[in-house]
């Protein structure tokens, strides 16, 4: 309404009506400075070159708007601030009632206000995050939450129960795309313990799988990339993981074919040390099968835990001692 | 094989419904020696659509990446913050000592002046977070707060670690060769 009367106004000044009589809800210095002229009663001249300074000294005098004092001044300490700042928002001096100071100043000068104070205004401020916000927020979220089932709280009880973890990342960060080829990765992992295998399954299942199973851990691990989704990565895992199982109970034909070197363990019996050292123990006497000495138990034992354990101090000492024993040196 | 391929794509048809209903629970028998697991199934009125059951989450890693390190401080304290309300077992939350400099080093002039150079770096700040022990719903919730209220500048990983039986063709040995 009044901007509309002060366009009307600045037109008609333009117009030639210097005198004449306006009507505004707001220029009262003006209606009072026209009561003025009429209560003269001189003859009125018209004046054009006045009139243009006229209107250039009303122009000058335009109302400002009355700048109200800052809002932070009104709060109250107890008020509910949550109300006030309820989303993240670019700081605020007006509002926020805090006696901030932020940025570098030559020595003995203070840091700079709040006001107008770009560096308070660059970082992201938490103030929509104040603890009574957050757990009013929490207490909204809490009907959409379920309690961690009872009988689960010790980590062995749900490793007993949940054997396969799958494990799968999410990201959220700020790009022009929501996507990232990275999200569909799906990795599996389960201890083989809880699978059940005989010994020539186990032996295929491990031989099938080769690298994804960790000796020291007891862990196998399969991750899944090749398809283009998620969902499709952790099918593709599973299947992998249920093919391996079945298959490594199927014994083809050619597995008959297996020789020493394709043995995945030493056994004395099979092996050259037994001749060697049956050969060693029945030195210079004849060959009948009745007498011959077989090498000593113990002897057997240590030699294969010597190569399927490999060298450490125990074992070494170990086949030492029963070396001594085969040969009768006494120490 | 072809009996493979059908228990694969069995399980795969199942649990496919898009609407999430949080009623599902796990519910175990403490007794000792009892290994029966009974699910209460509780279907609202409202929900006709078939009940998903709940999925249980051992941890769930969290990586934070930004420029500003006292941003992350404060986006921490919140995550755990909020974590405590919704009674998540908050783990190890740690930061790293030291940020990864990203430097560029460029020729300061157009043309010529080989010996004047220009270095710009970008300061990637990492920071970790770990909870344990979540139920689908839970994670699901407590995650979604969590990354609406991701300040500017910062970037986050979430890593799921979901525990599940083991399927009931692997529970033992196959019969048929």
């Amino acid at each position: 309404m009044s901007l509309l009367t002060r366009l009307l106004e600045r037109n008609l000044r333009n117009s030639g009506a210097g005198a004449r009589r306006l009507y505004s809800n707001h220029a009262e210095e003006e209606s009072s400075a026209t009561k003025h002229e009429f209560a003269d009663e001189e003859f009125r001249v018209l004046n054009l070159r006045s009139t243009s300074q006229a209107t250039q000294q009303k122009r000058k005098v335009f109302k400002k708007e009355p700048v109200q004092p800052p809002r932070h001044q009104k709060m109250a300490t107890d008020q509910d601030w949550s109300a006030v700042w309820p989303g993240p928002r670019t700081f605020q001096p007006s509002v926020v009632p805090l006696p901030l100071r932020q940025g570098y100043t030559e020595k003995g000068a203070p840091p700079p206000s709040k006001f107008a104070n770009a560096e308070l205004m660059k970082i992201p401020n938490f103030l929509h995050l104040t603890p009574p916000a957050i757990r009013q927020q929490c207490e909204a979220l809490k009907k959409f939450c379920t309690p961690w089932p009872k009988g689960l709280e010790t980590l062995e009880n749900c490793e007993k129960r949940f054997p396969i973890e799958i494990k799968s990342t999410d990201y959220c960060h700020a790009l022009p795309t929501i996507r990232n080829p990275e999200a569909r990765r799906v990795t599996l992992n389960i201890k083989l313990s809880d699978l059940k295998f005989d010994a020539h399954a186990k032996d295929k299942f491990l031989r099938l799988v080769g690298d994804r199973y960790n000796p020291n851990t007891g862990i196998l691990t399969i991750v899944a990339d090749r398809c283009p989704l998620r969902k499709q990565n952790y099918d593709y895992a599973m299947y992998l993981l249920t093919a391996c199982y079945h298959e490594s109970f199927v014994t083809e034909s050619w597995e008959s074919s297996k020789s020493e070197a394709d043995m995945e363990y030493y056994s004395f019996e099979r092996n050259k040390s037994k001749q060697s050292a049956e050969a060693i123990i029945n030195w210079g006497q004849p060959v009948e099968e009745a007498k011959k000495l077989n090498a000593d138990h113990g002897f057997a034992q240590s030699v294969e835990q010597l190569i399927n354990e490999g060298e450490n101090v125990y074992n070494l000492g170990k086949y030492k001692e029963e070396v001594l024993k085969l040969l009768n040196i006494s120490k | 094989m072809s009996a493979l391929r059908n228990l694969f794509t069995q399980r795969a048809s199942t649990g496919l419904s898009l609407h999430r209903l949080t009623s599902a629970l796990y519910s175990t028998n403490a007794s000792a020696g009892s290994t029966v697991v009974t699910q209460n199934v509780a279907s609202p009125a409202a929900n006709v659509a078939a009940v998903e059951k709940d999925k249980l989450f051992s941890k769930l890693e969290i990586e934070l990446r930004g420029v500003d390190p006292a941003v992350l401080k404060s986006y921490a304290w919140f995550a755990t913050t909020a974590a405590s309300h919704l009674n998540i077992e908050t783990g190890k939350c740690w930061a790293e000592r030291k940020p990864y400099h990203d430097r560029l080093t460029l020729l300061k002039s157009v043309h010529i002046y080989k010996k004047h150079r220009v270095q710009y770096e970008v300061r990637t700040y990492f920071r970790y977070l770990n909870f344990h022990k979540l139920t689908g719903s839970t994670l699901d919730t407590f995650l979604e707060y969590i990354e609406r209220n991701l300040p500017e500048g910062v970037a986050l990983n979430a890593t799921k670690t979901e525990i599940q039986e083991i399927p009931e063709h692997l529970r033992q040995p196959p019969n048929e060769i």
